[in-house]
This record gives structure tokens, C-alpha cells and sequence, in this order.
């Protein structure tokens, strides 16, 4: 649904973003986290048809992001990461006004701006005016416009920025339910706790240069070739569950912090499970046995320390 | 701390005096005035002319006043206006600073340039000293007037800056403020009678000027000490309904003649198919958004000091109309380009530009409907002063039996609203900041509206031998020529005055002799199509950037 092709934008002797290659399949979200300078916001832009590349071609639906802005601006929702409002306009007049701009006949305005307002909980905010809005009010209100032409792909440039938490889990669930109408979205955030629960993946951008893109669980494992075993046990058998560990050879290194003991594990889930009769059996008591997964914050900082190359 | 390590004013002279254009500026200026100053010298000693010599003064002391009027509120009414847009204003006024550093560092750092400007004529004036005829103490005056002016200006702008939100609407009020104090000044301080100008420069003015300024900084402490403009989000909704309640003479309708005409009811349902969205929202939501103040002020103001206008320039004296309609340009000259110099700037600002750029809507159709918006709003608010003109022409013989003078009037006022808009969105195509757009517009305006008359001016006195004729070609561009250009008096209907004929026609095809007035009628039209195509381009392709390569 999204392509970026060796797209490349300078800035003088800046290159802010280096030979991009992207690709969003239908129905994907994606996340787009980079720390602030990284080239996330400039990339959006050009796929907002706003900016022109150095070089390099980029599509939406299939639509030619340099030779068919209008085209493109057709299928997507934009909503930038630092945006105003009209002052002295109410909110149905706001959302009026970009479906006018959008080519949607009055006929359908009514129905659409009804929609939108009750899908993003704006029904009460009606007949305000738009400039009395708070934060949170007029990032769902901006959304409301993004969607008010109906489009497939949404690219949202932090669009939790600044709210509070309540706001912010708000626009969670919200993001979660055009996830479930079947919209591909391209989202960018620095708050990566934001966009771990619900993107289908993420790609990892710094200083321009795109460092990881695919699925959480697919960067993960390129990340670490071995799982990271966490077993916690009553303190007093943590002595003799940390010896039956080191005995194991998938076990190459091990770690025991009172009854918490950290191992780095090379085997398969079978012999995951036999470790685990042979600590019961022996006698361990077992309070919990797990494999610790990378949170995207720990993904995140891995990738942008230069782990990955 | 109020002058010493302040840190508002070093702040701002740093921005605002160490970029090459500041140098560059004030070369052309000086550049400017040098020339003049050379051609004028005389050849020889013998060829020394007192006339020509208080002629240049006369020249340099009007159009650094005009510069002074024109400029200080363009720096001076964005000053607070600017941090309340910026979202700087709760924090500036949290900070450790007093009041009077804000207001003394704002003030001095909108004025320093000018006044850089103001005195790096002085050594030139000085030359025009030795050509004699001018009294040493005659310049001190002027310069002692042109600061006063500058430092009331400037204050008084201020003073809009902080009672307004935006830039633009403190800039028009400003303008309003100044207009009638500029006027009377300049009448006061140019009159023949030496005593009575000595008396008014010496003894009036500065006083006046100290009261004003004393009164202004109080008004201003006590604002910025207790600002009641900050606060929750939700103040920053204005309930025109409310404000209609409290409003002190003018009352603006919305549904009624004349005022629909520049705003429009708001909309109760949703706009038909077809409608220009962005021509709907300016005219319905933005020209209101910060409430009806600014436009109450504008009226008011100009239909007060239209009035005794009238009776002078009209009523008494019904050959002075050019003096009426050359008030009415000014007035568009003002608050025209208020309307359109911030419009396409504005958006950037308030960041609402990518929303509206990644709509569907055309570049075309987004100036277009700027444009239109803009010449709208200026046109009748100029309109609204030619109600007194068009009483003259009922009521008194002498004019009624010119009626086509009226014509042509109306005519050179409407060309005017098209050029002060047109000229104003370019120059906000151009430009990233309303400031600039509105320095850039003032001093297009200038250059086109003034720089001609002012040129002629020094050609009769410093060129010998140029035809009337060919004077009046210089003037083309400018309405104030074409309106002094419409024959009024008696004498200049008469053919047999061949030198008066001669100083109102101008031969643009060969053969063709034509009136300035008509030269400037023929000429704006397509000049302002030409500017607005150069306003498309310059949009398209500097804003509205993503088709094409």
C-alpha cells in the first residue's frame, strides 16, 4: 500500500533522510520510531505529497507520490505532528470545510460529519468553536478531519504528542479501531510503549538511515539469536536451581540475583520443558519459569546504540 | 537592567540588526538619498538656488516622516503580538523582568533601526545646509520632530500590540491611530507661517508627545504587570454576540447592509456544493475570530476624521476632491494590504498550511479565493468613505455638473483596493512572516503609490527642461496623480491652458494622448492579473510544492 524507493532528501550538505526503502502491506500498521532529528517527520511529509525528494519515488495505492500528488492525496489522511486550527470556526464547521475541500457532496457531508464526530467521541463538542478546544480535544478533532474523506491509509505524524495519559490511551484505542476497520497506517512516535500493543510493525530510523524494519518479533529475533530465560525461585532452592541450570548444555551463561536467576538459552521449546521437570523434580521450588521478551524500548535502544549494522 | 543587559532588547537588536539585509537596507537607503543629493548639486558655486536647496529638505524631512509613520508600526504593532502568536507571551511575562524592561526593550528594539535609518540621512541633510537657505536650527526641528514621531508611533503601536491578539489587526488600528495624528503634524509643523510652525515644533509637540508617551507606558505597565489576555484555552473564543452587548458605537450586523457585504452571517448548515471552501471561511469565520474590535476601531475612526475632511475638501472647497480621494487612498493604502500581506503567511504561523495544502483543493483556488476575500473586505471598508463624496457630488452644483469626475474617482479608489491586495499577496506568497509580508507590501506600495510623486517633485526642482508631459509619465503608477490629475478647477477645462493640458495628458501610444488618470486605469488592470499569476507561481511552487518535478 506504501513504497519508498531510494528516497533521499538533502538539505544543502544535511542529508536528512538516505536512500530509503519501504514497503506497508494493505491493512498494515506500521510504526515509524526514530529519535527527534531522526528523518521520521520528513519522510511522512513526502509521503504527504508535501515535499519533493532529493531523489528517489515513493507510492500510495499505487498512486506515484511525485507525478500524481493529487491522486495520492485522494487515498490518505494526513494529520501532522504540529498543527493549528481555524480560529472562530465551530467544530462542524471545521470538519465542513475539509469535506468541502475533500469534493464531498452535501448530500453525504451531513452523514459523514455525524460519523466521524461519534467515532471519535466529538458528538457533545459539536458546536464549539475550535480554537476553545483542549489538546486533547482538537488532536482527536484533527484526526476527525483526516478521516473525513474516508481514506485507506492514514499517516499520522505523533499523534499522541503532548497529551495526557487519559488522552493518550484514548488515541490508543482509537488508532486500535481504524486498525480494525481495515485502514493501513503509518504512524510515527518517540513513545514507543505507545505503538507496541497494536502495530504489525515497525521500522527503526536514525540519522536518516532506515536501521530495522519488519514485525516486532522478527527484529527481536534478528536482534538476539538465543532467548533470555528467567526462572524465579523460593529462596531457599535458588542455590541448588542455579547448579541444575549451569549443568544444562543449552545454558551458556547465567546469571542468580537472590531467588531470580537469568540464563541465556539456546534450545528448543521441548527442551525448555524438560529443564523445567528437571527443576521440579529435583525439588526446586518453582515460582515462575518464562522466557523474557525485548520490549520495542529495548529494541529501540539496541538498534540505535549500532547493535544491528 | 531597563537599558543595561536587557535581555528582550539584545535579544531582538541581535535578530534584528545582524542579518545582511539590515546592512543591505540601509546601503540602498543611504545609496538613494546620495543620489539625490548629487544630482541636485549645483554645478557651480554661482548655480546655488535657496528654493532648491529647502526643496531637497523638504523632500527628505516628508518622505522619512512618511517612512517613519509607515514603518514604526510594522515593527511596533507585531512586537507583543508576535509573542501572544509565537505562544511566548505567559512565559516572557513569567519571567524575573519588570514591565518597563519588556516595554523600554520592545519599544527600542522596533525603533532602533528606524532611527538608524532616520539618522544616517543626517550627514546628507548637512549638505543641503551648505547649499544654503535652510537655517541650521530648521534641521535640529526636523530631526527633533521626525524621533518625537517615531517614539510616539512606535509606542502607540505597542499599546495596539498589546490590547490585540494578532499582528494584523494591531497593525490596521495602529494605522488608524496614527493617520490623523500624522496629518496634523505634518500640516503644523509645513505651515508658511515660521511662527507658528517654531511654536508648534518647539513648544507644542514634545510636551504632547511626553504626555503621550507617560500615558502609554502606565497604560501598558499596569497591562503587562496584570495581563488580563492570558489564561485558560478557552478565553481565547470570543463570543461576538457578548461583545455586540458591550460595544461602544458601532454595532456590527452581520445580516444587514453594509455590513454583509464585508462579513457575512456565519453559515447554520452546511455550505452548498460548489462553494469555494476557503473564500467561506475567511469571509464567515476569520474575519471575526479574534472579535469586531479591530474592525469597530477601523470604522469609526475613519468616518470621524472623514468628516471634517469633507466639510473642508468637499463642502468649502469643492476644487480640493483629489485632496478627499487622495485621504481615501491613503486610508486603502493602510488597511488594505492588512487583509491580504498576512493571509497566506498566516497559515504557515498558525500551522494550519499543510492541512489545508494536502486537501484536494487546487493552488488556484486557494489564491484566488485569498484574493478575493481580501480585495472584498478592503474595497468596502473604503467604499464605506466615499458615501461622503458621492453627498458632495448630490448637493453642490459645482460638482454635480462634473458627475463623470465622480466616475472616474470611483474608479481610481477601486483600482487602488485591487493594487494594495494583489501587491499584499504576493508579497505574503513570498514572504515566511506576516512582518515581512507587511514591510515588503508598505514598501511596494510606497515605491509604486508615493516614490512617483515624490520623484516628480525633484525633478522640477533639480531637472531643468523636462516637458510637463514627461513629468507626468513618472506618475503613472501612482492613484494619488491620477486623481490630482482630474480636472477641477475652472481653468483647467479650459484647452487654451496648454501647460495644464500638457501636465495632465501622457502619450502611451504614439499619437495617443491620453490623462494620467486614464494612463492609470489602462495600466493597473493587467499589472494586478500579472501579480497574481506571479502570486499563483510563487505559491505553487513554494508552498504548494509536491506535484511535478
Amino acid at each position: 500500500m506504501i513504497e519508498l524507493m531510494h528516497f533521499t532528501k538533502r538539505y544543502g550538505d544535511f542529508v536528512a533522510v538516505d536512500d530509503l526503502n519501504l514497503s506497508i502491506g494493505t491493512g498494515e500498521v506500521f510504526g515509524f520510531i526514530g529519535p527527534n532529528g531522526a528523518g521520521k517527520s520528513t519522510t511522512i511529509r513526502f509521503l504527504a505529497t508535501l515535499l519533493r525528494p532529493t531523489s528517489g519515488e515513493g507510492k500510495v495505492a499505487g498512486r506515484s507520490v511525485t507525478q500524481d500528488p493529487m491522486g495520492v492525496r485522494k487515498v490518505i489522511g494526513y494529520m501532522p505532528d504540529d498543527f493549528g486550527v481555524y480560529d472562530g470556526m465551530k467544530v462542524w464547521e471545521f470538519l465542513d470545510f475539509f469535506a468541502v475541500a475533500y469534493e464531498i457532496p452535501r448530500s453525504y457531508r451531513k452523514k459523514i460529519i455525524g460519523q466521524v464526530l461519534e467515532l471519535l467521541d466529538l458528538t457533545h463538542k459539536r458546536d464549539d468553536y475550535v480554537n476553545g478546544l483542549s489538546k486533547g480535544m482538537k488532536q482527536r478533532l484533527c484526526l476527525a478531519k483526516t478521516l473525513v474523506h474516508d481514506p485507506p491509509v492514514l499517516i499520522l505524524d505523533e499523534p499522541a504528542s503532548g497529551l495526557d495519559p487519559r488522552a493518550r490511551l484514548e488515541m490508543k484505542a482509537l488508532l486500535n479501531e481504524l486498525r480494525g476497520m481495515g485502514k493501513t497506517i503509518l504512524v510515527s512516535s518517540h513513545i514507543l510503549s505507545e505503538l507496541a500493543d497494536f502495530c504489525t510493525s515497525i521500522g527503526v530510523i536514525e540519522r536518516g538511515k532506515l536501521l530495522a524494519a519488519g514485525s516486532i518479533a522478527d527484529i527481536t529475533r534478528q536482534l538476539r539469536q538465543h532467548r533470555v530465560l528467567k526462572v524465579r525461585v523460593v529462596d531457599e532452592t535458588a542455590d541448588l536451581a542455579a547448579a541444575i541450570m549451569r549443568d544444562e548444555s543449552n545454558v551458556k551463561t547465567i546469571e542468580q540475583f537472590d531467588h531470580t536467576i537469568t540464563a541465556e538459552y539456546h534450545g528448543d521449546d521441548e527442551a525448555l520443558a524438560t529443564l523445567l521437570g528437571r527443576l521440579i523434580s529435583s525439588g526446586v521450588g518453582v515460582h515462575s519459569f518464562g522466557e523474557e521478551e525485548l520490549s520495542l524500548e529495548e529494541v529501540f535502544m539496541m538498534i540505535t546504540k549500532g547493535i544491528v549494522n | 537592567m531597563i537599558l543595561r543587559d536587557n535581555p528582550v532588547l539584545i535579544r531582538e537588536l541581535l535578530v534584528n540588526l545582524r542579518s545582511p539585509r539590515a546592512f543591505a537596507l540601509q546601503f540602498v537607503y543611504v545609496s538613494l538619498l546620495g543620489a539625490m543629493v548629487y544630482f541636485a548639486w549645483p554645478a557651480n558655486e554661482g548655480q546655488v538656488s535657496s528654493g532648491a536647496a529647502q526643496r531637497l529638505f523638504d523632500l527628505f524631512f516628508l518622505g522619512q516622516f512618511f517612512l517613519v509613520a509607515l514603518v514604526a508600526p510594522t515593527f511596533a504593532a507585531g512586537s507583543i503580538t508576535g509573542e501572544k502568536e509565537r505562544k511566548t507571551y505567559e512565559m516572557l511575562l513569567a519571567s524575573p523582568l519588570m514591565p518597563t524592561s519588556i516595554l523600554i526593550g520592545k519599544l527600542l528594539s522596533s525603533l532602533t533601526y528606524l532611527v538608524i535609518l532616520i539618522i544616517s540621512s543626517l550627514p546628507l541633510i548637512i549638505l543641503c545646509f551648505l547649499l544654503g537657505g535652510i537655517l541650521l536650527s530648521e534641521i535640529a526641528r526636523a530631526y527633533l520632530i521626525l524621533i518625537l514621531a517615531a517614539g510616539t508611533f512606535g509606542l502607540l503601536s505597542l499599546a495596539c500590540s498589546s490590547y490585540f491578539g494578532r499582528t494584523s489587526s494591531a497593525l490596521v488600528v495602529s494605522y488608524l491611530v496614527i493617520l490623523p495624528l500624522a496629518i496634523t503634524c505634518v500640516y503644523l509643523t509645513r505651515t508658511n507661517d515660521t511662527t507658528l510652525r517654531d511654536f508648534v515644533s518647539i513648544s507644542v509637540l514634545p510636551p504632547w508627545c511626553l504626555m503621550i508617551w507617560s500615558v502609554v507606558v502606565i497604560a501598558l505597565n499596569g497591562r503587562l504587570l496584570r495581563p488580563p489576555d492570558v489564561g485558560s484555552e478557552g478565553k481565547e473564543v470570543v463570543d461576538e454576540e457578548q461583545e455586540m452587548k458591550y460595544a461602544i458605537g458601532v454595532v456590527i450586523d452581520r445580516d444587514l447592509f453594509p455590513d454583509k457585504l464585508f462579513a457575512p452571517a456565519k453559515r447554520t448548515d452546511l455550505m452548498p456544493d460548489g462553494t469555494n471552501p476557503v473564500l467561506d471561511k475567511e469571509l464567515r469565520s476569520e474575519i471575526f475570530a479574534q472579535g469586531t474590535l479591530m474592525l469597530r476601531v477601523v470604522i469609526q475612526v475613519s468616518m470621524l476624521l472623514s468628516i471634517p475632511l469633507m466639510a473642508f475638501l468637499l463642502f468649502l472647497r469643492p476644487e480640493n476632491a483629489g485632496y478627499y480621494v487622495s485621504y481615501v487612498l491613503t486610508f486603502n493604502l493602510l488597511v488594505g494590504p492588512v487583509f491580504s500581506a498576512g493571509s497566506i503567511t498566516q497559515e504557515r504561523e498558525r500551522q494550519t498550511l499543510n492541512l489545508l495544502l494536502t486537501t484536494l483543493l487546487r493552488p488556484g483556488k486557494i489564491v484566488f479565493a485569498k484574493l478575493i476575500a481580501a480585495l472584498r473586505v478592503s474595497t468596502v471598508l473604503t467604499f464605506l468613505l466615499t458615501e461622503q463624496l458621492l453627498l458632495a457630488y448630490v448637493l453642490i452644483p459645482e460638482l454635480r455638473d462634473r458627475a463623470w469626475t465622480l466616475v472616474i474617482y470611483l474608479l481610481i479608489i477601486a483600482t487602488c483596493c485591487l493594487a494594495t491586495s494583489t501587491i499584499g499577496l504576493l508579497c505574503s506568497a513570498l514572504s515566511r512572516k506576516t512582518s515581512v509580508a507587511m514591510i515588503l507590501t508598505y514598501l511596494s506600495l510606497l515605491l509604486l503609490f508615493v516614490g512617483p510623486v515624490g520623484l516628480r517633485w525633484y525633478l522640477q526642482g533639480f531637472a531643468g527642461g523636462i516637458s510637463e508631459a514627461r513629468l507626468a509619465a513618472f506618475t503613472v503608477s501612482s492613484p494619488y496623480s491620477a486623481a490630482f490629475s482630474i480636472p477641477m478647477k475652472s481653468s483647467q477645462f479650459s484647452t487654451t491652458d496648454a501647460n495644464s493640458q500638457a501636465s495632465m495628458t501622457q502619450q502611451i501610444i504614439p499619437g495617443i494622448n491620453l490623462p494620467v488618470w486614464a494612463v492609470y486605469l489602462i495600466m493597473y488592470p493587467p499589472l494586478c492579473a500579472m501579480l497574481f499569476g506571479l502570486t499563483y507561481v510563487f505559491f505553487r511552487y513554494r508552498w504548494w510544492r509536491a506535484g511535478g518535478t
